[in-house]
Order: C-alpha cells, then sequence, then structure tokens
C-alpha cells in the first residue's frame, strides 16, 4: 500500500515544474514564512528574554491587552480607515480621467506620480515640515505676501492624515485606474441607449464594474497605513503613537522582544483577517480577466 | 525533447560549475581560516568613528581594511555582542557603564595592556586622569577601555525665549511650569528622558527606587508628556522647531544635540546643565564613551593600534568634528589638541561653559528600575492627552 501510495508523490515531485519550482519554494519559506514563524514563535516566549528554547506562555498577549495599547491601535486602525476614505475620494475622479478622459496625457500622470517614489518617504515627508513648519514656507510667504500668518497644522493629527494621504496615494490610485479602464465601454452605451441617466451608469454599471480595483486600492492602503510610522514621527510630532511606534520601542529602548512579537502577530491578525475577508468577496481570477 | 536536452546539458553544467566551487571551497577554506586577521579591523560605534575622515588615513597608513558600523544604543550592542558577534568585531565604542557593569564581568572585552595605554590618559582632561574609574573595572586592576568623546546631556533651550540663568536655576522644573504648557518637545531618546524624567521628579535616576519615588517619576512622565507641543527622535528636526520658534525648549539634550545648530550659526541654541538636582546635588548628566577591545576569538592585532591613532590630537581633532554631531574630545586636556580647535568650533561645543556643566553633571549610568520605568514611560507617552 505505502509503495503504491508513495508512487503518485513520486511521480509529482519529478516534475519539470515542481523541481523547478523547488530552490524558489525553499527560498521564500527561509526568507519569509521562517521569520514569520520566528516573530510567531518568539510572541509566546517569557517577556524580556531573548531566547527561543523556553516554555511558550500568552503572558505577552495578556499584558498587551491589559495595557493602553488599545489606544495606538485604535488610533491606527481610526487613521487607516480615515485614509482609505480620503484616498477614494480624491483618486476616483483622478483615475477616471486617466483610465477614460486623459488620453496620452495619463502617461504624464503616471510619470509624475511615480516619479515621487524614488525619494525617499522620509526626504518627501521633511519636505513638508519646512512647508508647514511656523516661519516655514507656507507660513513666511503668506506674511511675506499677504502680511497674515497662517496657523500651522504640523504636529497635529491631521498632518499625520496629510503625510498618509500623501505617501499612499499611488497604492490607491493605479489599481483604481486598472479598475476603471476594465468597465466596457460598450456597456455604458448600452446602458445610455436605454434611457440610463448618467448617474445610474455611474452606480449600476462604472461603480460595481470598477470595485474590484477599488477594493485592491483599499485593502492595500489601509495595510500600508495601518503599519506606518513615519508620518506621525515626522509631520505629527507624535501627538498620536501608532502601533509600529510602540513595536519598535518594544524592540528597541524596551529590549522586550517577546512583546514587539505579540504585538506584531496582533497587527498580523488584524490585517490578515481583513484580507481574507476581501477575498472571500472577491474574484481575483475574474479580475485579472482569466474568466 | 530540445529543451530536455538543452535542460539536461544545462544541469550538467551547474553542476560542473558547483563540484568545482565545492572543489575550490574545501582547498581555499583552510588557507582562509589560518589567515591571520593583520589587515583587518571591524568597528561597531556610534556615529563619529566610522567617518571616512577618522578611518581613511587609519587604512592608508596601516594598508588596512577597515570596516565601521554604527550603532543606536547601548543595549542592543551589547546584546549583539552577547548574540555571538564577539566573533565578529574588534572594537565596540558604547557610553560609560557598559564596560565596567555588563561587558567585562561577562567576558564580552578583553582588558587593555595598562603600560601602553594608561600613559595616553594623562595627557587628557584632569577629571580622566588614571585611575579613571569607568576605564577600569571593579578591582581597579584591568584597564578596559579609552575615553574620548564626551558631553553633558540635559536640556535645550532657545536663550532668545528663556535665559541661560533662568534655564540652570530651575533646571528640568522649567518643563513642570504650566505656562510652559505646548511651547517644548521631547527628544525621544527614550532611556535619557526617564533618566531626565527622574531628576524632574526629585528622583536619583541611578538608585533602586521605592513606590513614593516611582509615583513622583510617573506623575512627572505624564506631565512631560501631556504639556509637549511635539516629540521626536530627530535631533535636526527638533534643532529647526526651537530656531524657527514652533518650540522654546527641549527636554533630553546637550552638547550633542545643539552643537550641529550653534555651529550652523544658531547660537541661541543652548545646551544647559541644571546647577542643581537630586543626584547629591547636581542636577545634569554628563556621557562618556569608552571604547574597547573585544573579546574576538581571532583578534586584529590592528584593535589596540586603532585605539592609540584615534588619541593623536589631529585624530582626536576628526572625532570631535566628525559627521553629524560635534561633541567634546578629552584630548582637549592637552594644549596642543586644544589649539587645534578654533573660535568657532569651541563655541559650538560650548566650550566657555564646559567645566561648569561637568561640575553640575554625574556620570551617565545605568538604572536598576529601567524595565519598570520603561512601562510607565511608554504608557505615559501612548496615553498622551491634547
Amino acid at each position: 500500500m505505502a509503495e503504491r501510495a508513495g508512487k503518485p508523490l513520486m511521480q509529482w515531485l519529478r516534475q519539470p515544474g515542481v523541481l523547478a519550482a523547488v530552490p524558489v519554494t525553499l527560498f521564500l519559506l527561509g526568507g519569509f514564512v521562517g521569520p514569520l514563524i520566528l516573530v510567531w514563535w518568539y510572541s509566546l516566549m517569557p517577556p524580556r528574554t531573548f531566547s527561543l528554547a523556553q516554555t511558550p506562555t500568552l503572558d505577552n498577549f495578556i499584558s498587551s491587552a491589559a495595557g493602553s495599547y488599545y489606544i495606538s491601535f485604535g488610533w491606527s486602525l481610526y487613521l487607516s480607515a480615515v485614509t482609505v476614505v480620503i484616498l477614494i475620494l480624491i483618486c476616483y475622479p483622478v483615475a477616471y480621467g486617466m483610465a477614460k478622459l486623459f488620453g496620452k496625457w495619463a502617461n504624464l500622470i503616471t510619470l509624475l506620480v511615480v516619479l515621487q517614489l524614488l525619494v525617499s518617504e522620509n526626504i518627501r515627508l521633511f519636505g513638508w515640515v519646512l512647508f508647514l513648519l511656523k516661519n516655514g514656507i507656507m507660513d513666511g510667504s503668506a506674511l511675506y505676501l499677504f502680511g497674515l500668518s497662517v496657523p500651522s497644522i504640523l504636529y497635529t493629527v491631521p498632518a499625520i492624515v496629510l503625510g498618509l494621504v500623501y505617501v499612499y496615494l499611488p497604492f490607491m490610485l493605479f489599481p483604481m485606474v486598472l479598475g476603471l479602464s476594465m468597465v466596457p465601454e460598450t456597456l455604458k452605451e448600452a446602458a445610455f441607449d436605454l434611457g440610463a441617466t448618467r448617474m445610474a451608469v455611474f452606480r449600476e454599471i462604472e461603480l460595481p464594474l470598477s470595485s474590484p480595483g477599488l477594493m485592491i486600492g483599499g485593502l492595500l492602503t489601509f495595510v500600508l497605513a495601518l503599519g506606518s510610522l513615519a508620518e506621525s514621527k515626522i509631520l505629527g510630532g507624535q501627538r498620536v503613537i501608532m502601533i509600529a511606534d510602540d513595536i519598535e520601542s518594544a524592540f528597541t529602548f524596551a529590549q522586550n522582544w517577546p512583546r514587539g512579537a505579540a504585538l506584531s502577530v496582533l497587527v498580523m491578525v488584524i490585517s490578515g483577517g481583513l484580507v481574507l475577508l476581501l477575498l472571500l468577496r472577491l474574484d481575483l481570477d475574474r479580475i485579472m480577466g482569466r474568466r | 525533447m530540445k529543451t530536455n536536452k538543452t535542460r539536461r546539458n544545462f544541469l550538467q553544467q551547474t553542476s560542473a560549475w558547483a563540484a568545482g566551487a565545492a572543489a575550490a571551497g574545501t582547498m581555499g577554506l583552510p588557507n582562509f581560516a589560518h589567515a591571520g586577521r593583520e589587515k583587518e579591523l571591524n568597528i561597531y560605534c556610534w556615529e563619529g568613528y566610522n567617518s571616512d575622515d577618522v578611518l581613511d588615513p587609519f587604512r592608508r597608513e596601516f594598508k588596512a581594511n577597515v570596516k565601521a558600523e554604527g550603532l543606536t544604543s547601548d543595549p542592543d550592542a551589547v546584546n549583539r555582542l552577547r548574540a555571538g558577534e564577539t566573533k565578529v568585531w574588534d572594537l565596540i565604542n558604547l557610553n560609560n557603564p557598559w564596560a565596567r557593569e555588563l561587558m567585562w564581568p561577562e567576558g564580552l572585552i578583553k582588558e587593555l595592556p595598562r603600560d601602553r595605554f594608561e600613559p595616553m590618559f594623562e595627557k587628557m582632561m584632569p577629571a580622566f586622569h588614571p585611575p579613571y574609574e569607568w576605564a577600569m573595572d571593579k578591582t581597579g586592576k584591568h584597564l578596559l577601555g579609552m575615553t574620548q568623546r564626551f558631553g553633558p546631556f540635559s536640556f535645550v533651550v532657545n536663550t532668545d525665549k528663556i535665559s541661560r540663568k533662568m534655564a540652570e536655576d530651575q533646571g528640568f522644573k522649567l518643563f513642570l511650569d504650566p505656562k510652559m504648557k505646548g511651547r517644548y518637545g521631547v527628544l525621544t531618546y527614550d532611556n535619557w528622558n526617564i533618566y531626565h524624567m527622574c531628576i524632574a521628579a526629585d528622583v536619583h535616576p541611578f538608585k533602586k527606587h521605592n513606590k513614593a519615588e516611582m509615583d513622583a517619576y510617573t506623575k512627572v512622565a505624564k506631565q512631560v508628556f501631556n504639556g509637549a507641543k511635539l516629540l521626536t527622535d530627530d535631533l535636526v528636526a527638533m534643532n529647526l522647531a526651537l530656531i524657527n520658534g514652533e518650540i522654546d525648549a527641549y527636554f533630553t539634550g546637550g552638547t550633542y544635540t545643539a552643537s550641529p545648530a550653534r555651529f550652523d550659526g544658531a547660537k541661541q541654541v543652548r545646551g544647559i546643565t541644571p546647577n542643581s538636582g537630586p543626584m547629591d546635588g547636581k542636577g545634569g548628566i554628563v556621557w562618556i564613551e569608552l571604547t574597547s577591545v573585544v573579546n574576538h576569538p581571532q583578534i586584529s592585532p590592528l584593535a589596540e593600534e586603532f585605539l592609540a591613532y584615534v588619541q593623536r590630537g589631529d585624530v582626536s581633532k576628526k572625532v570631535a568634528f566628525a559627521e553629524g554631531t560635534y561633541n567634546p574630545v578629552t584630548q582637549m586636556g592637552a594644549k596642543d589638541v586644544l589649539a587645534l580647535f578654533n573660535k568657532e568650533e569651541l563655541d559650538a561645543i560650548q566650550w566657555d561653559s564646559l567645566e561648569q556643566e561637568m561640575a553640575n553633571s554625574a556620570d551617565y549610568d545605568i538604572n536598576p528600575d529601567y524595565a519598570e520605568m520603561y512601562e510607565i514611560y511608554s504608557a505615559a507617552k501612548r496615553e498622551r492627552e491634547g
């Protein structure tokens, strides 16, 4: 029996495709899955220890739940949600224009949006600091030109939102452009021919058919914003502490790796849960046009 | 079929290459393992020692291959040595307490030959003359490292807004004054913040604390965070906010953080050491770096050479004014070294008040309640109001 069961497995293993995939699989196991397992395992080690060979405990999760980490989680989730909503409102019209109206000019917009990605995020955010700073570019120019001082939003929550929206805009824009460009013109024409209003076409055809792009963009930006750190540090003056900040502190100044690992696991569970929830509602094959 | 043949050829070729590489490896490896490290040196240090201005002349003179990595936290660095990186580094440069209190007792560093290195302490500023406590082990027999950069580290004000005298007289209480709410930042060097919050609460940071002291510390930690306009761990951003008038002072800072702004001409940015405080009457803290030879199983002979090299006058000057931040060096005790610094440079590192600031400062040390105080600190930061 064992021999018979072993044969198909061996045959399967000998397939060229499987063999060719072995190096990449090993690489992913060692380089991607391995560290994640380490983080999960570390989260079960006793607090403030560095060895992995100890009796697992849930202490880190219990103390994290008992502490005030809910504040950081709350802010991170809230600011991520606000960022996604603002990005949808900003990006939808731009994406619509790029997909349907701008023609060759769409490439220029793509280039402009992509170009900024070549500059480090911290430098771009520091540019905003110089712009928003008291006596900085905005305040100083207003004072010079109009004689009035502009109240600064630097080191406030709106400044953090500004940073998040600015940094994650491309991650919302491009999936949206892709989603909108897959809405067939013929469907819209048919709807107009049948007497649909502009609003009805938008509600019944464009929005539902472009929603995969919108959802992927929303998911990407939400998860990225959830793990963000620099915007709150540089533009927000840490007006609020994001959960990524707490994780960083646990691994560095606090020297409490298991606590940091436990907080990381909680973030992974939240973002992983969201991805799963979305994938249940989304058919990737259909989006890619395979079916 | 053609594909298969090509693939087989490819596999044959790769296995031949692999066999060749393995053979070369087995032949080459013993040579490599036995090769001495005469021309190789690995340094793990705070920024400055990894500057090419400091390293390049050494590389040329000793025809050495020197690698240096900057560190960002003393305890992190100690943990890396504990985790086995004693096989990587030849020299480690940390703040004063770690060699004597931890690295030497745990066998992570080697002692230095006293006959060669102790005379170099004679040329340093008087406070560092031998036997210098932090450079020796607790028995006073073993020399554990060399000192160079140091600096008072308490807080920084804009003297156009808050006078130096008032700041020195009030000390850290300045930040508890309701009038200062929203007018200062906290430079989040977390461990230093904790020490300074202790001082603001009239608590000695480097002793075991009772409940009343912990309560006083907790109250101050919350008050300092709640009154702060901004928190950042970026000294450039903090100096910028100070110069542009966003804030008038920042909690945690000193020569190390103020000197780049002062050297750029912003003389109103000034590190302040309180006149008095709870550490046997002292209210400020001074850090002193100590560079030690790591207990590497195959230590490079260049490690000691580098320690002697950075003590030279011209190199000391380069270390003092390396990239990023500018700091006094103990070698400025020698007249010929001091003469290498011009007026602007001396002004940047607040040479005029250095002696007074040192007299009003206690030496940086290890806080026995750090872990517990850190929990309180991070909760106060998270729960910040306003």
